[in-house]
């Protein structure tokens, strides 16, 4: 039976891992991931989840033990944060060249040094090469769906990707907010059982996945999977709407840009907070919008090349660091690239804030907001790069 | 060809495809075609350890492996999927070399048998890190040249077998290719058990150890006649030694082998020392429960 | 499976050989098998490295290592 409570982002990835049936869940501790794993833990111990929770001594193990459950033939939960991910960095790299579709709860967390346990995005970002697919949730009740959306485009046959499910910790693993669980056997003919084409460790039936000898070859394999996921995805977002009655817009949504002069684009929790000053601006005259990234891997590139056309200053919000960068942090960097060859640019803004987890203040986002602004009128950009941190903006609300 | 028919049905009976790319005399073959005997077709090798590798190929049944840097994770996947398909009939046999489960994998194997994981691992001890060209390794004997040790090792070998020993898993024991029966009746011993079953193997390398090639399995037999392998088990505990052979000095081991080459005369005399204590020690707690 | 080159080849004498099998038990690569007593030990040359072990450990030395032509 369906239904709703407040729920912590954790305890929302824990009921989308049971509802998903997840068969094999390997993880290890580590804040601000904890309680999704022992959620699950209790979950199993009463009866309502039937999975093998391995208790690994460590993260590089749970991604291996991902690995070998996959290919075997189950469906594999896991989850970690910051230095777990970056421990199990080794084996993080094998599920998408394998095409091995496990789902990954990356429960965002600064890296050390210089971070903490609060959140940024470095984490999950530094994954961005590997070939996983990267969606970023912004409230317990996207993170369960999410999940469940993510075994659907990572088993589809056409793609045999990993995903991983982004969302930031404290801020959306442990705030409790409304969440619909939906009724289990809706979840069923949704999501059918996990069955691999390529991979079967069975003795009566084994087949692996043969690599390719062209490396080129086999690597473009995957690239142009990471390409067809974004098909996929709309398609499944669409069902899943149908179905349960929730939207995502799929990688982009726009919101309040109606006749907006310029966007501000965050990504994770912080777009919460966002929408609240964008609707407080537009009650004010000013003729802001937001844009919501929700999918970071495969990059939106088509679709941001259609907001481009549309709003002429975009300003990026990256809730990261990437030092000695050629410009800036890692979504304004692929946001450039993608809209490079258009022959009408938009003004392009950066801003870093929120880092190792900083409250992002609306006094914050509506410094960025006038930023933005402030370019549209005067149809350049003074700034290119802005620590928001590093700003005296006065009182901190 | 009549040979060539009559073979390739050997070969698919065996379970082992004949014609590796090992270093002729390995002892890989040797041990996983003596292995699979006990082992049968339904079975699954995860397996890594790149001298392995070589002869892990060419098993006819489903094999899997990801790096040696996680020798037991996968295969815990793997038999955690399996428990998850309620499927109780298949054998999962997890292998590494000496540097994969002594060294970059030490961790994992200690963790997989903490946590009982219902597989027989299995140590392919060549004693160095062979595939890369031989380099020392935790389970490197002492004394041995190797690239990286080329004045001999300083330290002693890792004492593998005993330490997973003293997880209180099921199953312990260390085997040799020069005595096929010992090690397929430990397997089949092992196959008969659930939880964690360790099984740990000599494995003569001619090229590493600098001898010929066609001595490979009499020198494994030498390391157990001098007692520098002694054959034990320990079952729930409990030592018992199946091998006690009329004890052989130790120069005869080493002089069979050019890795040895520079040892002194005390250094040598330290050794015997040394395995004397041992065989002792074993002697001493035959039959008692050794965990502590 | 590439064509293995060889140094030395086995070569046996059917008339010492007791049928053992110990060459059959320590062969690395499980390329010689001992038949019934008409068709003697028999080797798969295709896949043979010449290592020897199989000489070396015969106990009525029936197993000669030739040096391949």
């Amino acid at each position: 039976m369906s239904f709703t409570r407040m729920m912590e982002g954790n305890e929302a990835a824990a009921y989308g891992a049971k509802l998903s049936r997840a068969e094999v869940i390997p993880a290890y501790p580590i804040t601000p991931q904890t309680e999704l794993i022992s959620t699950i833990a209790t979950m199993i111990a009463n009866g309502e989840m039937k999975a093998q929770y391995i208790k690994v001594e460590g993260e590089h193990t749970a991604m291996a033990a991902s690995i070998g459950a996959s290919a075997a033939g189950a469906r594999v939960f896991t989850a970690s944060s910051s230095q777990g991910i970056v421990y199990m960095e080794e084996a993080l790299w094998m599920p998408p060249g394998m095409r091995l579709p496990i789902v990954m709860c990356m429960v965002n967390r600064a890296i050390a040094p210089i971070g903490g346990l609060r959140p940024d995005h470095n984490d999950s970002l530094l994954q961005r090469d590997t070939g996983w697919i990267q969606l970023y949730c912004e409230s317990s009740q996207e993170v369960l769906d999410t999940i469940i959306q993510a075994y659907k485009v990572g088993e589809d046959k056409r793609i045999y990707l990993p995903v991983a499910v982004c969302y930031d910790g404290y801020f959306v693993s442990a705030t409790a907010t409304p969440t619909t669980v939906p009724d289990q056997k809706e979840v069923d003919e949704f999501l059918p059982p996990y069955k691999h084409e390529m991979y079967s460790l069975m003795p009566e039936s084994f087949k692996i996945r043969e690599f390719p000898m062209n490396i080129a070859k086999a690597r473009y394999e995957v690239q142009k999977a990471t390409q067809r996921a974004k098909d996929v995805f709309e398609r499944v977002d669409k069902d899943y709407a149908k179905r349960f009655g929730r939207r995502y817009d799929g990688l982009l949504e726009e919101y309040e840009c109606d006749g907006a002069e310029g966007v501000l684009m965050t990504m994770g929790s912080m777009t919460g907070t966002a929408r609240d000053v964008v609707d407080e601006m537009r009650v004010e005259g000013k003729k802001i919008g937001l844009i919501k990234m929700r999918g970071f891997r495969p990059f939106p590139t088509e679709e941001m090349r259609e907001l481009a056309r549309k709003y002429h200053v975009i300003g990026v919000v990256d809730r990261n660091t990437s030092y000695g960068s050629a410009g800036g942090g890692i979504v304004a960097m692929e946001v450039a690239r993608a809209l490079y060859s258009l022959d009408d640019r938009p003004l392009l803004l950066n801003f870093h804030v929120g880092l190792g987890g900083s409250d992002v203040t609306m006094r914050q986002i509506r410094y960025m907001a006038d930023k933005v602004l402030e370019a549209h009128d005067k149809g350049k950009v003074e700034q290119e790069v802005d620590w928001v941190e590093l700003v005296d903006l006065g009182e901190v609300m | 060809m009549e040979t060539a028919k009559i073979f390739d049905e050997y070969y698919k009976k065996s379970l082992f495809q004949g014609g590796t790319t090992c270093c002729p005399g390995c002892g890989g073959p040797t041990f996983w075609r003596m292995a699979l005997e006990s082992l049968g077709p339904n079975t699954i090798i995860y397996g890594d350890g790149p001298c392995a590798g070589c002869a892990i190929r060419n098993i006819k049944l489903p094999t899997f492996s990801i790096h040696f840097s996680f020798v037991a994770d996968g295969s815990t996947g793997i038999v955690a999927a399996l428990a998850a398909k309620d499927r109780h009939d298949v054998t999962v046999v997890s292998s590494g070399g000496d540097g994969a489960i002594g060294d970059i994998s030490f961790g994992k194997v200690s963790a997989a048998a903490e946590r009982n994981e219902n597989m027989i691992q299995v140590c392919v001890d060549n004693e160095a890190y062979m595939n890369t060209g031989i380099q020392k390794s935790g389970l490197t004997p002492f004394g041995a040249w190797t690239t990286t040790t080329p004045l001999g090792k300083e330290a002693p070998k890792k004492r593998i077998p005993m330490i997973i020993a003293q997880h209180s898993v099921p199953y312990v024991a260390t085997v040799s290719v020069a005595f096929p029966r010992d090690l397929k009746a430990k397997f089949a011993k092992a196959m008969g058990m659930k939880g964690f079953k360790y099984i740990h193997t000599v494995m003569p390398c001619p090229t590493g150890w600098r001898f010929d090639p066609a001595k490979s399995v009499e020198v494994v037999r030498l390391g157990v006649e001098t007692w520098a392998w002694p054959l034990w088990e320990v079952e729930n505990g409990v030592l018992k030694l199946t091998m006690k052979p009329k004890q052989k000095p130790i120069e005869d081991y080493l002089k069979a082998q050019a890795r040895f080459r520079q040892l002194s005369k005390e250094q040598i005399e330290f050794i015997q020392h040394d395995i004397d204590a041992v065989r002792q020690k074993l002697l001493d707690n035959e039959g008692k429960n050794i965990i502590t | 499976m590439s064509k293995v080159v060889r140094a030395f080849r086995p070569v046996v004498d059917n008339n010492v050989c007791v049928r053992c099998y110990n060459c059959q038990t320590y062969c690395p690569e499980g390329t010689v098998m001992v038949k019934s007593k008409e068709e003697g030990t028999i080797y798969d040359y295709r896949f043979c490295t010449g290592c020897g072990v199989c000489a070396n450990e015969c106990p009525v030395e029936a197993i000669k290592m030739v040096r391949e032509p």
